[in-house]
């Protein structure tokens, strides 16, 4: 008898799963992944203002099929253009998968959720324009002097902490002092910045009890002698930040990253103040009524930490007004959400192929190049297989146009100085195959590979790192485009590779990488030098020719001051790295974000803009 | 009994230690450290060297081992390099928020599930029997994360009956009675979908351990001398069946204390769990260490606690 109703119920609960399933489909990509931690996915590298490793996601999981799009057809400021009602509460999503840590001043936080958190209640002192200057919008003014090579910086009036305490030049001495300090609990104060700043290496070993290149001149003006001014300097060089020295009055400098002054009751100049925090998970601000700009729009920000899996439906429910961080490879499958708008914009980081011409000389700290003797150090192979990728293809099939094939390496993420005029090889299977006809490259075992010149069987190891559910069909369609130019490409260690053990193994030069894929994201300023020059660690190719050290020695050189100047000799060495390739920019990227419809005055990203300031957000009824 | 704990907690000592210096030993041998993260052009790299140099990462394993436990000693877990702060208070933020959590889905596990499986082996092949069963192998089949996304999404978003992430409604007063309200509040969506599907071993186990049981020759003297049948299932089946639950109870514990990862993602709730995967995947060693070895011991504890339970149930085993 019992037997009877089984199959009903089997057919019941079926059902249900099926329902169930269909019904978060939208959602569970990015939980299933979570394995891979999401730092692994790429490399971030970040200057100033853009914090470490901001959670990308952004490798898992588009739909191979779907509409295509273009960032370019996004606005990057919301269209809703009604006045703002001049209160209201704004619920600002942080979408991350981990709570944030909790340092909140701009001075001492290392993680990316941190720098969003404090973005909402502290503000930089300088302003930005489009082309990563500094201009004079900020709190604080600057004046470059040539003749004596100093910089004077004078502080506007009216502008106040939260505690009402005046904001006076010493508070941005102290930020220096602070990060040089021998005892700071971080690896700050490297930039040109800081190490052009005269007597800061003397402070910072502990041989100076203060920095001499420093002179205050008053409360609001202060002088800052350089050793020499480059153009980094005033394209974030300058430390943006300044830190309230009353605030942190008695505190080590050792233990202010967890002081209470830093967790608890974080101090800013900001439009909102904070008023409570729910450590990892909120925060809650008011309006900070003399905020020196003028009155803020919205009574008070909440911001709270929302799972990556389930912001999509945060934000449809309008439990959050934005999100920021937005996983962007979720976009496809929530696009048509009602009553939000999606902004977009370019982001500051692009993927690569790298190719190992050399090795790392420990002893003399620079890059032993030698091309003759690697496998890949020939220019017509690198040539070949630049024209065997369709990175369109790649950017419509596995991102939905969300990216697409890169150029150069100055992304156009630097609009000002990418020049989008530079040929580079386009996907051309045939090509590649005659440049390698021509070069020698010819299968002479009959195996179906290429051997190289000399006759030699010739296996390239490829690697690439695990992480998402697009790194191995990814790398399994580079592999396949090379082989079918005759190219016998394998996947290093015949898998993919963790992130941590991935840059050992680039690090050390291990034999068993002859290409790699790998990210770089980009800071405020454009010189490359951190990335590819001659004694850099970071230099993975291990590339070093003359011209292109010396180009990029002109480009942030004081006679590079001028921008014009400096423009061109960027774009000379952008045309030499596409001549010479040692590593080819593969893709560039956007991202995405939504704001509710009833926000106004919001923008993604936008450099200095009035009009979309914080103290300008507000909400329409 | 008292001279069993103690011997048990004394070996406990040794296994500790032994944990200790494989972790240590392996952590050496994972490529990467807490600095690798970081890597940044704007950075040269001889300050990441001093860097590390200062923090005694270039030091071979067993110096820093031996740095470690003597500072240990002193009541001194180390920093975080990653989280800027003492271990013990990176740890202590989340431990709270875990053990409220884990207490909620252990209470809700055994108050649920007990009964189902008493219920469930008392009429055996029943309808209501055959829904419970049915419920169970689907509670099998069910990965949790996909359970926490479809209770969030139904419960959190669609009926908006419950808040959707956090641990406590921000801005709410600590210590207040608004503030213990909230937090329960939050606990409810993430707790059950840690219980619904938890429970089904324990409803299974009770199930057979039920129908086993009460076919067995003493049950059939009970009835036969006259015990009501409420007193049967509710004294001698109940007794009897329970022994394997109970057997596992401290290790439900402890796999509950060590943090969910699934769960605490989706509801965004900061616990263990994502702790010590972000310190492993970070490298951040001085507070993977710290948790491992709470792991170990919340491990040989949970058996103990087993131990002990199993005793109080079971006459039988006290005997020496």
């Amino acid at each position: 008898m019992a037997k009877n109703y089984w199959p009903k119920l089997m057919f019941f609960t079926m059902l249900i799963m099926v329902l169930a399933l269909a019904a978060c489909g939208g959602t569970d990509e990015t939980s299933t992944d979570e394995g891979s931690e999401d730092t692994g996915s790429e490399e971030e590298t970040s200057e100033g203002d853009s914090g470490e490793g901001s959670g990308d996601s952004g490798d898992s999981a588009a739909s191979g099929e779907g509409e295509i799009y273009n960032y370019e057809d996004f606005n990057v400021q919301v269209s809703n253009d009604a006045e703002p009602t001049g209160e209201g509460t704004l619920n600002v999503g942080l979408s991350s998968d981990t709570p944030f840590e909790g340092t909140l001043n701009f001075n001492l936080y290392q993680g990316n959720p941190d720098f969003e958190v404090i973005s909402l209640f502290d503000e930089p002192l300088l302003t930005m324009d489009e082309d990563f200057q500094f201009t004079n919008e900020g709190a604080m003014e600057f004046e470059v002097n040539e003749a004596d090579n100093s910089v004077t910086f004078t502080m506007k009036d009216g502008v106040t902490w939260h505690d009402g305490e005046p904001l006076t030049i010493q508070d941005y001495v102290y930020a220096y002092e602070v990060i040089g300090h021998p005892d700071y609990p971080g690896i700050r104060g490297s930039t040109d910045g800081f190490t052009l700043l005269e007597g800061y290496n003397e402070y910072k070993a502990g041989e100076a009890d203060e920095i001499s290149g420093i002179e205050v001149i008053d409360d609001q003006t202060a002088e800052f002698t350089y050793t020499e001014l480059a153009p980094s300097l005033t394209s974030g060089g300058f430390w943006f930040y300044a830190m309230p020295e009353h605030h942190y009055e008695g505190v080590e400098i050792a233990d202010m990253a967890e002081a209470p002054q830093t967790r608890e009751n974080p101090l800013g100049i900001g439009p909102y103040q904070v008023d409570s925090i729910t450590p990892g998970e909120s925060v809650v601000m008011t309006k900070y009524e003399d905020y020196w700009r003028g009155e803020p729009q919205l009574d008070g920000i909440e911001l709270s930490v929302v799972s990556p899996s389930s912001v999509a439906n945060a934000m449809e429910t309008g439990e959050i007004d934005l999100a920021i961080n937005f996983p962007t490879d979720q976009y496809p499958d929530v696009a048509d959400m009602e009553g939000v708008e999606w902004l977009a914009n370019l982001e500051g980081s692009y993927t690569y192929i790298g190719f190992k011409l050399g090795e790392w000389n420990e002893e003399e700290g620079r890059v032993d190049y030698k091309p003759e003797e690697m496998k890949m150090g020939d220019k017509d192979l690198r040539r070949a297989m630049w024209h065997a990728m369709d990175n369109n293809a790649v950017g419509e099939r596995f991102y939905n146009g969300l990216r697409w094939k890169g150029t150069t390496l100055i992304t156009p993420y630097h609009a000002d100085w990418h020049n989008e005029d530079i040929e580079v090889p386009q996907y051309d299977p045939e090509e590649a195959n005659r440049i390698l006809d021509e070069a020698g490259y010819d299968d002479t075992d009959g195996d179906g590979f290429r051997e190289d010149p000399d006759g030699e069987p010739l296996e390239i190891n490829f690697a690439s790192m695990s992480g998402g559910d697009i790194a191995e069909p990814l790398a399994n369609y580079y592999i396949q485009s090379w082989r079918e130019v005759g190219l016998n490409v394998q996947l290093t260690n015949g898998r993919l590779i963790e992130f941590n053990t991935f840059y050992d193994m680039l690090e050390n030069d291990d034999e068993a990488i002859d290409i790699y894929q790998g990210a770089w994201s980009v800071g405020s300023d454009v010189d490359p030098y951190g990335l590819y020059g001659p004694d850099v660690p970071f230099n993975y190719p291990r590339y070093e020719t003359e011209e292109s050290t010396q180009l990029m020695e002109e480009g942030n050189s004081p006679e590079a001051m001028d921008i014009e100047t400096r423009r061109e000799i960027y774009n000379e060495w952008q045309a030499l790295m596409v001549e010479e390739m040692p590593v080819i920019p593969t893709l560039y990227r956007a991202e995405v974000e939504p704001v509710n419809d009833r926000v106004v005055n919001y923008g993604m990203h936008i450099e200095y803009n009035e009009e979309t300031l914080p103290y300008q957000w507000g909400v329409s009824e | 009994m008292l001279k069993f704990t103690i011997r048990r907690l004394l070996i406990t000592f040794p296994q500790l230690i032994l944990l200790s210096v494989l972790v240590f030993m392996l952590g050496s041998l994972m490529p990467g450290d807490a600095l690798s993260g970081l890597i940044d052009p704007n950075i040269p790299a001889s300050a990441i060297e001093e860097r590390r140099e200062e923090l005694g990462l270039n030091d071979p394993w067993y110096i820093q081992y031996r740095d470690w436990v003597f500072a240990m000693f002193q009541g001194d877990f180390g920093t975080s390099i990653f989280h800027q702060r003492p271990v013990m208070d990176v740890i202590g933020g989340r431990l709270m928020n875990t053990v409220w959590l884990s207490l909620f889905s252990t209470v809700l596990i055994y108050l649920l599930g007990l009964p189902l499986g008493l219920v469930s082996g008392r009429y055996n092949d029943s309808l209501l029997d055959t829904t419970i069963t049915g419920y169970t192998y689907l509670g099998f089949a069910t990965p949790q994360f996909i359970f926490g996304l479809v209770l969030l999404w139904i419960f959190g978003y669609n009926l908006d009956l419950f808040p959707t992430g956090g641990s406590v409604a921000p801005g709410i007063e600590p210590g207040s009675i608004d503030y213990v309200l909230s937090k329960i509040n939050h606990l409810v969506l993430p707790s059950f979908a840690i219980a619904l599907i938890g429970l089904v071993g324990t409803v299974q186990y009770l199930r057979s351990g039920v129908i086993e049981t009460k076919q067995k020759d003493f049950i059939v003297l009970a009835r036969a001398k006259g015990v009501s049948e409420s007193s049967v299932y509710n004294r001698h089946i109940f007794r009897n069946s329970i022994l394997p639950i109970a057997a596992f109870f401290g290790y439900e514990i402890v796999a509950l204390l060590g943090g969910s990862i699934f769960i605490e993602m989706i509801y965004s709730y900061p616990g263990m769990g994502r702790l010590f995967l972000d310190s492993i995947s970070t490298r951040d060693f001085s507070v993977a260490n710290v948790l491992i070895l709470f792991y170990g011991f919340l491990a040989i504890a949970g058996a103990l606690l087993s131990d002990i339970i199993l005793s109080i149930i079971d006459p039988r085993i006290r005997i020496k």
